[in-house]
């Protein structure tokens, strides 16, 4: 199943996913948490401290193949959680898309 | 990230939880699926519920089967209603309704999920019903 939790900054979103995905994870099942914002913050509400998101890698443009329908993956997205995931409590695997040094204002 | 998206319904996770802005420059419009369900989360106040309806709508144009919206940091009553009308009049079902909870601000304060922090408070139990709610647990 595929969760999409939207909404604008300040909203409570993140709090909201974070705690979401934990406790999906407490019922044994397997959960990705991507973070899709420009200002990541989700590693917080999933129990991660600072220290360990230091040196954390990101997507990069590398990973993306472009084809006629948009862009793929360029490698199976196991090998991709392998190298770019990290682990969160209660089973949660988080993948962060963007690099905050790079992110925009807001 | 779609392409992301796409590809985790055929990992071994079973469950993809994607946090996002769902600002136009962030998805991309077409028909390929995207995901099982978009759950917009708002405040009651008019500017949030307005970025909710085109966040929404946003959704709806992606062909998502489920678009819904999660009213938080409710207050009282008086709040919901505002959330309430609002949903109704842009037909909108409320997938979720999470509490104003102090607690969560002190969690980001002290840099700790609110699961941890405090994991009995109302806030944190509304988001683990909704979630066990999403899921079809209850």
């Amino acid at each position: 199943m595929k969760l999409a939790i939207a909404g604008k900054g300040g909203s409570g979103k993140t709090s909201i996913s974070g705690t979401m995905a934990r406790a999906l994870g407490r019922t044994g099942r397997h959960v990705l948490a991507i973070d899709g914002d420009s200002n990541p913050n989700l590693a917080l509400t999933l129990g991660l401290s600072p220290e360990a998101m230091n040196g954390m890698p990101t997507l990069t443009r590398e990973m993306l193949r472009r084809t006629e329908a948009g862009a793929e993956l360029a490698q199976p997205l196991e090998q991709i959680c392998e190298s770019h995931s990290i682990e969160a409590p209660d089973g949660v695997t988080l993948l962060v898309m963007a690099n905050p040094e790079h992110a925009g204002t807001g | 990230m779609r392409s992301v998206v796409e590809a985790a319904g055929t990992g071994n996770e079973e469950v993809c939880i994607l946090d996002t802005e769902a600002s136009p420059e962030h998805l991309s419009r077409g028909t390929a699926r995207y995901a099982d369900a978009m759950y917009v989360v708002v405040e009651p106040y008019y500017k949030s519920l307005e970025t909710g309806r085109r966040m929404s709508v946003l959704g709806k144009d992606l062909g998502l089967e489920r678009v819904a919206l999660v009213a938080n940091k409710i207050r009282d009553d008086h709040e919901l209603d505002a959330v309430r009308e609002f949903a109704t009049a842009n037909e909108l079902a409320i997938a979720g309704v999470i509490p104003y909870d102090e607690r969560l601000p002190e969690a980001e304060r002290a840099q700790r999920a609110p699961l941890d922090f405090a994991p009995s408070s109302p806030a944190v139990e509304a988001i683990e019903r909704f979630a066990r709610g999403v899921v079809g647990d209850e």
